[in-house]
C-alpha cells in the first residue's frame, strides 16, 4: 500500500467537481504526440489540468516530462494534437507569424517556469533577475520593485543576496533564485520542472510549503515534473505518471491511488521489477 | 554508404540554409522594426568598439607600418617612390583598413556574441527569455546587431586615422620621405569618395560579423553541451572572416566602377 499524506483542507476552487470543470480548466492538452527523428518522445497524451489545482507529473527520466512542458508553454510544437492554455490552442500557433507571436506571448506572460537548471541570466546579479520580469512587463517604480524582489526572495529563504551574481552561488541557492523569479510577476500557472533536484530534503521541503501557500493564497495553478515521490503525496492533488511518452495513469492524488496502478506502484516501491524498464 | 553520406551532407546543408534565412528574417525584422533596448545596445556599443580599440591600435600599426615599406619597396624601382602617400591612401583607406577591422571585430567581437549567444541557449537562458513572453531577437540578437554594425565603420575610421600616421611615420623616419610630399599626395588624390567606400565597406563588414556570429550562437541547443559553445564561436570566427574577404572583393569591384 502506497503510503500517503494526511489530506489538507482544499479552496473551495479546487475541490474537483465535473460541472465547473469546462469554464475551470487551465491546461487540456489532447492526444499530443511528438517526435525528435525517429523517437517518439509524447505519443498521444490527453489530461486536462484545472485552475488553482497541483497536478504532479511522475515518471523515470527520459520519458518525456519535461518535451511535455515545454509543450505546454509553446517552447516545443507537438507533431499532432491540442494544447490549450487558458482556451487558446498554444500548439497550432506559429511563432514565425507575428501574429501568433503576439497571442503566443500573451499565453507566455500568465506562465511562469522554473527550469531544472535555473536558466538565470549570467550577466545579472540575483536582483536583476527576479526584478527582470517585472521591468519588462510592469510599470512598478524601482523602488516598489526592489521591494518586491526582497518579498520574493525571502518567500524562498534567502536574503541579501540581491547583488550576487548566480555563479557565486550554490546548486540549490541558484534554484531557489530561478523559483523567485518564476513567481515575480504571480503568475496564473508556474511549471515547474524537478524543483527539488539538486536541493537538500529540508529545503525541497520548505519549496514544498512555499508551492502549497502560493497556491493557497494566490490560487496559482502549478504543474510539477519530479521524480520525487514524497513530494508528489505532500503537494499533488492531481498526479500522473507518464512513461515512454504514454500517460500511463492521471486524474486526483485520491483516485490514482486507489487504482494501486503497477507502474505508479514500482515507482512509489523503487523497485526494479514492474513495468517500468531501465533498459 | 558514401552516397547515403553525401545526401546527409545534402540534407544537413539544406536545413542549415533553412534555419539561416528563417533566423536572418527574423533577426532583420527585430533590427529594423523595433529599437533595440538601449541599456544592452549601450553594453554591447561599448564592448566591441571601446574594447577594441587596443587591439585595432595595435594590429592597425604594424599594418600601416608594413604598407608604407612595401609600397617604398616597389615604387623605388621605377623612382616613383614620391608616389607612396597616394598608394597607403587609397590602397589603405578603401581596402587595408577596413578589411582588418571587419576581421579584428569578426575575430574579438563576433567570437563573444557567438559564445555568449551559444552559452545562454544551452543553459536555457534563452527559453527563459521567451517563456517570460519577450522576444530574444528584439532583446538578445537586435541590441548585438546595432552595436557591432554601428561600431566596425567606426573603428575602421580610427584605424584609418592609425593607419595613416603610422604610414606617414614610417615614410618620414624610416624612409627618409618628404613629410610635405607624403601629406600632399594623400590630400590630393585621395578623395572623401575614397573615405566613404572604406567607412561603407565597415559598415556591412560589421553587420554581416554580426548576422554570421548571432546565428551561430543562436543555433547552439543543450543537446550540444559545453562543446556547443567552442563550435558556434569556431564556426563564427571563420566565417565571419571568409565572409568578410569575399563581400570586401564584391565591394570593391562595385564601389570602382
Amino acid at each position: 500500500m502506497i503510503s500517503e499524506h494526511p489530506p489538507r483542507n482544499l479552496p473551495p476552487h479546487r475541490v474537483h467537481s465535473p460541472v465547473v470543470e469546462a469554464v475551470e480548466t487551465a491546461i487540456e492538452i489532447s492526444d499530443v504526440s511528438k517526435s525528435f527523428g525517429h523517437n517518439r518522445v509524447l505519443d498521444g497524451v490527453s489530461l486536462k489540468i484545472r485552475k488553482g489545482s497541483i497536478a504532479v507529473m511522475l515518471g523515470p527520466s527520459g520519458t518525456g516530462k519535461s518535451v511535455l512542458l515545454r509543450c505546454i508553454v509553446g517552447l516545443l510544437k507537438p507533431d499532432r494534437g491540442q494544447v490549450k492554455v487558458f482556451g487558446e490552442d498554444v500548439a497550432a500557433l506559429n511563432p514565425h507569424r507575428a501574429a501568433d507571436r503576439a497571442k503566443l506571448f500573451a499565453v507566455r506572460r500568465r506562465i511562469g517556469m522554473l527550469f531544472q537548471d535555473g536558466a538565470l541570466f549570467d550577466d545579472m546579479t540575483v536582483g536583476d533577475n527576479i526584478a527582470f520580469p517585472m521591468r519588462m512587463h510592469t510599470k512598478l517604480s524601482e523602488a516598489k520593485i526592489r521591494e518586491a524582489v526582497a518579498d520574493k526572495l525571502a518567500r524562498v529563504g534567502l536574503r541579501g543576496v540581491e547583488p550576487k551574481f548566480p555563479s557565486e552561488l550554490s546548486g540549490g541557492m541558484r534554484k531557489r533564485v530561478a523559483f523567485a523569479r518564476a513567481i515575480a510577476l504571480e503568475p496564473d500557472i508556474v511549471l515547474c520542472d524537478e524543483p527539488s533536484s539538486g536541493l537538500d530534503p529540508v529545503m525541497a521541503s520548505t519549496l514544498d510549503e512555499l508551492i502549497l501557500h502560493l497556491h493557497q493564497t494566490l490560487g496559482m495553478t502549478f504543474v510539477v515534473i519530479s521524480h520525487d515521490t514524497a513530494e508528489a503525496l505532500k503537494i499533488a492533488d492531481t498526479m500522473g505518471l507518464l512513461y515512454r511518452g504514454k500517460l500511463l495513469t492521471f486524474g486526483p492524488k485520491e483516485e490514482v491511488m486507489r487504482t494501486n496502478h503497477p507502474g505508479l506502484r514500482q515507482f512509489f516501491a523503487r523497485e526494479t521489477a514492474g513495468p517500468i524498464k531501465v533498459v | 554508404m558514401a552516397q547515403e553520406s553525401f545526401a546527409l551532407k545534402i540534407e544537413r546543408l539544406i536545413t542549415l540554409a533553412i534555419e539561416f534565412i528563417t533566423f536572418f528574417r527574423r533577426s532583420m525584422a527585430a533590427m529594423l522594426f523595433h529599437v533595440p533596448p538601449r541599456k544592452q545596445f549601450v553594453h554591447h556599443a561599448v564592448d566591441a568598439g571601446v574594447g577594441s580599440v587596443v587591439l585595432v591600435i595595435l594590429l592597425i600599426v604594424f599594418a600601416g607600418m608594413g604598407l608604407s615599406v612595401q609600397g617604398y619597396a616597389a615604387f623605388i624601382r621605377f623612382g616613383g617612390h614620391d608616389l607612396l602617400g597616394t598608394f597607403v591612401g587609397i590602397g589603405g583607406i578603401r581596402e587595408l583598413y577596413p578589411v582588418m577591422s571587419g576581421i579584428i571585430v569578426g575575430a574579438r567581437v563576433g567570437a563573444n556574441l557567438a559564445a555568449s549567444l551559444a552559452n545562454m541557449q544551452i543553459s536555457e537562458q534563452v527559453e527563459a527569455l521567451e517563456v517570460m513572453g519577450l522576444d530574444p531577437m528584439r532583446y538578445l540578437v537586435a541590441p548585438r546587431m546595432w552595436a557591432v554594425t554601428l561600431m566596425v565603420p567606426l573603428l575602421c575610421g580610427f584605424a584609418i586615422v592609425i593607419g595613416l600616421g603610422a604610414s606617414w611615420a614610417t615614410a618620414v623616419y624610416q624612409l627618409g620621405l618628404n613629410s610635405g610630399t607624403f601629406m600632399d599626395q594623400v590630400a590630393a588624390l585621395t578623395t572623401w569618395t575614397d573615405l566613404a567606400a572604406g567607412l561603407l565597406k565597415g559598415l556591412v563588414f560589421g553587420w554581416l560579423v554580426a548576422v554570421i556570429a548571432c546565428f551561430h550562437g543562436f543555433r547552439a541547443s543543450k543537446r550540444d553541451g559545453a562543446e556547443g559553445v567552442g563550435v558556434a564561436t569556431n564556426r563564427a570566427i571563420v566565417h565571419a572572416s571568409v565572409v568578410c574577404i569575399v563581400a570586401n572583393m564584391l565591394l570593391s569591384a562595385l564601389l570602382y566602377t
